[in-house]
């Protein structure tokens, strides 16, 4: 019986499927909104790089939809991790020593650590000139931290200035857009001169945009990454 | 077209792998070849920024994460 | 010039055959460590060779963001395996 109810309303999918797609003509280009970017994208925003005109200038409001939706994973992480435990008498066998990582390892980290951070940075300031961007950027200086963590035992990060910095930033994201509506009528306005093509200060408020997101996935997902390393040893 | 063939069925095997896996450390070596085969597609499809994505995220965090958590329980499944 | 190029992309295309075939066969877990870190490694220079061969020399760098992070997960794994993570 479920097995039959099951089939049917597969059957159902499929046909409704079938019926909805039969309509849509074979062999015809039906992306006229994507040819509009082709073709404008340049020329509207100034951004070389035609994602990131999408991302940061058609498509802006999804995008501070994403940086909320990440946010909220970075919260519900931190929140299920510090959760108080029950006490079930499994305490004293934990607490072992870590043997520390080798030299070469703790050096090689601590040398890498500052020029992975340069490289992300150069990633998402960037963003619309060459491929990559906020999101890219930040898991690359979220990467960074990870590879302290991994050299060195003893190395902690203070998380108010993570707290600070993703805060700052968010509201950097929604005040350039109410500057926008305030001077060009609508959310996000692009409202900055766009410069001359493939200069760093070109674009208009895409730069200032993909900064603010770089800040706010790195310190979110190094904040993930702080979380799961400290409540490693308490098993 | 022939090299996306075969790298999607690579990719594919990869995936099962990471599934089977008895050993959990083993299975996070194997998402982190399907991370890499789906970064060097993206590429070969000229989507450079999705590439980049794949990049940053699933050559160091996820595996890292994936460590920790395996760390914390326990290193074979039951 | 092409006859070049075609051998210089099929000797890569080989070495991440054999890597992902070590990977795939290898007994113990090291060795898939290994084999994965080998393709990473030869991928890196088979998206160098592309980025010149579609002439799109901006593309370097996603094989840069590879290079800078590849080795974080293999040393995660290390990690883990002398208890130290």
């Amino acid at each position: 019986m479920r097995a039959f109810v099951s089939f049917s309303v597969l059957a159902l999918i499929v046909v409704g499927l079938a019926l909805s797609l039969s309509h849509v003509p074979f062999g015809k280009d039906r992306m006229q909104v994507a040819n509009y970017y082709l073709d404008h994208g340049v020329a509207d925003t100034g951004a070389t790089n035609l994602v990131t005109a999408v991302v940061l200038n058609y498509r802006a409001l999804d995008t501070l939809g994403e940086v909320t939706v990440l946010f909220i994973a970075s919260l519900g992480l931190g929140v299920f991790l510090s959760w108080p435990k029950k006490k079930e008498g499994t305490q004293e066998e934990g607490k072992r020593e870590l043997p520390e990582a080798s030299l070469i390892v703790r050096r090689g980290s601590q040398f890498l650590f500052p020029l992975i951070i340069l490289f992300g940075g150069y990633i998402f300031l960037h963003g619309h000139l060459t491929p990559g961007g906020g999101f890219q950027g930040g898991s690359v200086i979220a990467s960074a931290f990870l590879l302290m963590f991994l050299g060195n035992n003893a190395y902690r990060l203070r998380h108010t200035p993570l707290t600070v910095t993703e805060s700052l930033a968010g509201i950097t994201f929604v005040v350039v857009g109410l500057i926008g509506l305030g001077v060009g009528g609508y959310f996000l306005n692009n409202f900055l001169p766009k410069g001359s093509m493939f200069s760093l200060f070109s674009a208009g408020v895409i730069p200032i945009l993909y900064s603010a997101i770089g800040l706010k996935v790195g310190a979110e997902l190094s904040g993930i990454v702080a979380n799961m390393f400290e409540s490693r040893s308490e098993r | 077209m022939i090299y996306i063939a075969i790298l999607t069925v690579a990719m594919l095997i990869a995936g099962l792998a990471a599934y089977f896996f008895r050993d959990l450390i083993a299975a996070v070596v194997a998402c982190a070849a399907v991370s890499l085969i789906a970064s060097v597609l993206f590429y070969l499809l000229q989507a450079p920024d999705v590439a980049m994505a794949e990049a940053a995220i699933g050559a160091g965090l996820t595996t890292a994460i994936f460590v920790i958590a395996i760390r914390k329980t326990g290193r074979y499944e039951k | 010039m092409t006859a070049l190029w075609l051998l210089f992309l099929s000797l890569g295309a080989a070495g991440v055959a054999l890597c992902l075939a070590r990977a795939a066969a290898g007994p113990t877990t090291p060795d898939r460590v290994v084999g994965v870190d080998g393709t990473v490694t030869i991928s890196i220079a088979l998206m160098v060779l592309l980025s010149s061969f579609f002439d799109r020399q901006i593309y370097m760098d996603v094989a840069l963001v590879y290079a800078v992070l590849g080795f974080i997960g293999v040393l995660a794994v290390a990690r883990y395996m002398e208890r130290g993570v």
